[in-house]
């Protein structure tokens, strides 16, 4: 078997061969999107780590905007376009988002696996698309990974098998 | 590429190392008297990586790990996180508890409390070595330990940091009771105006 393309922080992958499966592993407050066009199989996985681009970033540079979920979202959405996909077809699903930190006084100042899931929510309000499935939250690490075959995406955590959702 | 790292030279990381080494070592005698024997630590390397390299470093993104983590106000702000893989923590949970190498099976409460102590001990020595050299005072926050993947671990270091500060000073360091030797790393994340102290002190080290 192929072994699985693995997205580091601030990837994206995008594939239309059967063979292969889009992965990030261990995400924490990190977000896992993907994005799958179930009639031509153009899927897409983005592992983002912060909520927004900051001012002064090319919002469209390869090689930063997929660190931030609302550029990675917009930049996933058009390359995926380019590659034939369907926007009104295309099915999202969310992982990660996760607040690894819980010890007093620190949590609420650097929740940023809430924040990454809420700019997630308004960035595909914005464009216009549904959120089909998410596993988002709480406090534990996830991997997730996406199978363009059968366009399955599907969670694992510490101690259990993967799950699809 | 050591130029694009504005504020950190190749003079100021031998500094650190030294500081380092001796909050370190400090941190061993403190531990020795806490459980009773005596625990060394061998000299620490200091390195300061692009924080993206931190995965290649430890390993499996996806692997079960123990993390210690905490922040430091006062002076000069920051975060430390130090981070295990999961077996190796068991090890040291041995070692610091004193019984046999794979008497521990499983991090419970009382396993947590040892590992978070060690990092909460290691890091305080190693602030209090610094805050001597510049004449600062900080005051690090209770350690939160957690076991989970790897990168769920390193996500609250990249979170916090992303986007401003993308290098961090990785310490190794091996704990020793007599021929056991447990090796362990530890991110030290000094924000922007902590370096800016560190540099304008001129560490006398």
């Amino acid at each position: 078997m192929k072994s699985p393309i693995s997205l580091g922080l601030g990837e994206q992958a995008i594939s239309r061969n059967p063979e292969d499966i889009l992965v990030a592993y261990g995400l924490g407050s990190c977000l896992g999107i993907s994005m799958i066009d179930p009639i031509t199989r153009v899927t897409g996985l983005i592992h983002a780590v912060l909520p927004e681009s900051t001012s002064g970033l090319d919002r469209k540079d390869p090689a930063t905007c997929y660190k931030f979920v609302d550029t990675g979202i917009e930049n996933l959405l058009s390359a995926m376009i380019n590659e034939g996909a369907n926007k009104n077809r295309i099915v999202v699903r969310m992982v990660g988002g996760a607040n690894m930190l819980i010890a007093p006084g620190l949590t609420t100042t650097f929740d940023i696996g809430t924040r990454n899931i809420e700019k997630a929510r308004t960035t595909f309000q914005r464009l216009n698309i549904k959120v089909a499935a998410e596993e988002v939250g709480g406090h534990i690490g996830r991997t997730v990974r996406v199978y363009v075959a059968d366009s399955r995406v599907t969670v694992r955590v510490v101690g259990e098998k993967e799950h699809e959702i | 590429m050591m130029q694009n790292i504005v504020p950190f030279d190749h003079d100021l990381l031998e500094k650190l190392e030294t500081i380092a080494s001796e909050g370190i070592k400090n941190a061993a005698v403190g531990f020795s008297g806490m459980v009773g024997r005596n625990i060394e630590v061998g000299d620490p390397r200091l390195e300061l990586i692009p924080l993206l390299t931190i995965p290649e470093i430890v390993g499996g993104l996806e692997d079960d790990a123990v993390g210690v983590y905490l922040r430091f106000e006062g002076d000069m702000q920051g975060q430390i996180m130090m981070i295990i893989p999961y077996q190796k923590a068991l090890e040291l949970t041995d070692l610091l508890m004193g019984v046999e190498n794979g008497t521990t099976q499983h991090l419970g409460s009382l396993e947590r409390s040892a590992l978070g102590e060690l990092g909460n001990l290691c890091s305080s020595f190693f602030l209090n070595s610094i805050a001597k050299m510049v004449e600062a005072s900080f005051r690090p926050s209770p350690p939160a330990v957690m076991v989970d993947m790897v990168g769920a671990i390193l996500d609250i270091v990249v979170a916090t940091v992303g986007g401003v500060n993308e290098h961090v000073l990785l310490v190794h360091a091996n704990f020793m009771d007599g021929p056991r030797i447990v090796e362990t790393d530890f991110w030290i994340i000094p924000d922007m105006k902590a370096l800016d102290l560190l540099l304008k002190k001129k560490i006398n080290a």
